[in-house]
């Protein structure tokens, strides 16, 4: 494991230096600073339920563009920039494991991700002491919302280290990682339309609501329910790409 | 310490090494020459784990590059012909970064990257960024990071290129001093350079290993020797004294003070000098100077190289229907 260590101290370093990560921060946060202020105003002058806001948030255009958009950005640099600059070669003719190195960059891409999330904790301290609500948010509904997006991110993350794998040009390479992302979020809902009938089928039915990342969190993480099944399956699909992004880089020794 | 047979490589259509076989033995400083294009760098990605081979077999250090590859770059100080930049790091931190990635333990590796700094020559821009040292430093800084885990095999491709005289000395000197307690391979084509540090000198050209030697034990063998010849006497009758011993000059030049100079290649194994002064004597042609001198590096090299190539075009225009 010393080389995954090594690999996400390095990484985690080049995301804190990188200006292209305090753009995709500063965008974020501007514009997440002012739909969470928005909607905060609409449920005090309404006077709406509570419990209702984490879903609320969750639907944010900034959480779109966080889920859609900033995944692809971060991950697309890990290794199609390490092809192109020629430094794969010397990171993989050094004695690792290409599994080490793929972890560690996946690990310093989620670490740097989360980091980008956990400023938005102090929005919801302010919404329990700030002027508008003086609310008494629920703790698990969070944390179940927060636990489901550190899971998605991650299954997103470790795609875009398998897209970065196949290419040398980084663009290219973010650009898959988008559309895979927009393909995860939009797919299963109209795979039902398209399916019509085929979809009431009870099987059929319960898989689209499984890949349902949507209803996922609308029904399930926001509301502080944790399923297991959804756990594994984004715990799987981490596992998945990761490992076929090793595949990938492997593939150059053997064949 | 290194063992390489049969070894070929295919890309696609392109056969880019094929059937190479040669063996460097422990402490032995090799020079691996060729003309751009030639196989050196697809010969070295083979041998430190980064292509495989598509048959034939490689060994470093007693292990198999297909089968232990994790072994092999244990074993293996690696410098690439382009040196990548982390462009955002410190040399020094950049060295800190492979050393550790290396295994370089956390206690030993100020003092390894210091020495592997110290022998590159790079300890007066340690605390720059890499992306602002001059080609020069960078490619010394590939340098130290071939150096810094202390590997027992150093291979080496191209580490002179776009250096200027000062630091390809200082990278000469190095790879000296690295010869008595580590085997290095390094590719060139700067025969000069080649000459100077290495005991031993492999050619390869179009994929093929076309030499294997000591430098002055290939030239001696050369298939053809240079003829100069000096006579105070016009051209004519010194070209009808040479044809008439069966010499071809390749030029004859008038030197404006009543001589005339001519040089010719003859095989190795004939010395046409004894009758070929009977017949300038004969002629009546006073002979000023004649010698007959093995060719230089340069121009056994380009014998070797170029001539392979005038063989192939022959070879292949007598299969050619």
């Amino acid at each position: 494991m010393n080389v995954a260590w090594v690999t996400f101290k390095k990484e985690l370093f080049s995301y804190c230096v990188s200006p292209v990560s305090w753009v995709i921060a500063f965008v974020f946060y501007w514009w997440r600073g002012f739909e969470v202020s928005a909607t905060v105003r609409v449920f005090a002058e309404y006077r709406m339920d509570l419990d209702l806001l984490p879903t609320q948030t969750y639907g944010l255009t900034s959480t779109f563009l966080m889920v859609i958009l900033v995944p692809g950005i971060l991950t697309m640099r890990t290794f199609a920039e390490e092809r192109r600059s020629g430094s794969l070669e010397t990171l993989m003719t050094a004695p690792v494991r290409d599994g080490e190195i793929v972890f560690g960059k996946w690990a310093a891409a989620a670490a740097f991700y989360s980091l980008l999330w956990l400023p938005s904790v102090l929005l919801l301290h302010t919404l329990e002491y700030g002027p508008f609500l003086a609310a008494d948010l629920a703790f698990g509904p969070v944390f179940a919302a927060y636990l489901g997006m550190f899971l998605l991110s991650g299954m997103l993350l470790a795609f875009g280290c398998f897209a970065s794998s196949l290419t040398d040009n980084v663009l290219l390479a973010a650009l898959l990682t988008i559309l895979f992302d927009f393909l995860l979020l939009r797919m299963p809902q109209q795979l039902g339309v398209f399916l019509g009938d085929a979809s009431r089928n009870y099987y059929v039915r319960e898989l689209l609501d499984k890949l349902d990342v949507q209803r996922n969190f609308s029904e399930w993480f926001s509301r502080g329910l944790v399923d297991t099944s959804q756990v594994v399956f984004y715990l799987g699909g981490i596992g998945f790409f990761l490992y076929l992004c090793g595949i990938s880089l492997s593939a150059r020794r053997i064949a | 310490m290194i063992r390489v047979a049969e070894l070929s490589k295919r890309f696609g259509p392109v056969l880019a090494v094929d059937g190479v076989s040669f063996e460097v033995a422990r402490g032995e400083v090799v020079g691996f020459l060729g003309p751009n294009g030639a196989g050196k760098t697809t010969t070295i990605r083979v041998l430190t784990g980064f292509h495989p081979a598509t048959s034939g077999r490689a060994e470093v250090a007693g292990h198999d590059v297909a089968t232990a590859s994790l072994a092999v770059r244990q074993s293996i100080g690696y410098l690439p012909q382009e040196v990548p930049i982390y462009p955002d790091l410190r040399v020094v931190e950049y060295l800190r970064y492979r050393a550790a990635l290396k295994g370089v333990p956390a206690k030993a590796r100020a003092g390894a990257v210091a020495r592997a700094m110290d022998k590159a020559g790079i300890t007066d821009v340690a605390r720059k960024l890499v992306g602002q040292v001059s080609h020069g430093y960078r490619q010394r800084v590939g340098l130290a990071d071939a150096l810094v885990a202390d590997p027992p095999v150093l291979i080496l491709d191209e580490p002179t290129s776009g250096l200027d005289p000062n630091q390809r000395r200082r990278i000469k000197q190095v790879v000296r001093d690295l010869a008595n307690d580590h085997t290095v391979l390094f590719s060139s084509h700067i025969l000069t350079e080649v000459q100077e540090v290495s005991s031993r000198i492999l050619v390869i050209h179009r994929g093929r290993l076309r030499a294997d030697g000591a430098p002055a034990q290939l030239v001696a063998g050369a298939a053809r020797r240079m003829l100069h010849v000096c006579v105070r006497g016009d051209a004519t009758t010194l070209r009808a004294a040479l044809a008439a011993v069966g010499i071809a000059p390749e030029n004859v030049t008038a030197n404006g003070d009543g001589t005339t100079t001519a040089h010719a290649r003859v095989p190795s194994q004939v010395d046409p000098t004894p009758a070929l002064a009977e017949r300038l004597l004969a002629a009546a042609l006073p002979v000023r100077e004649m010698r007959l001198e093995l060719p230089s590096l340069e121009e056994w090299f380009h014998t070797v190289t170029e001539g392979c190539d005038s063989a192939d075009e022959v070879a292949a225009a007598e299969v050619a229907p």
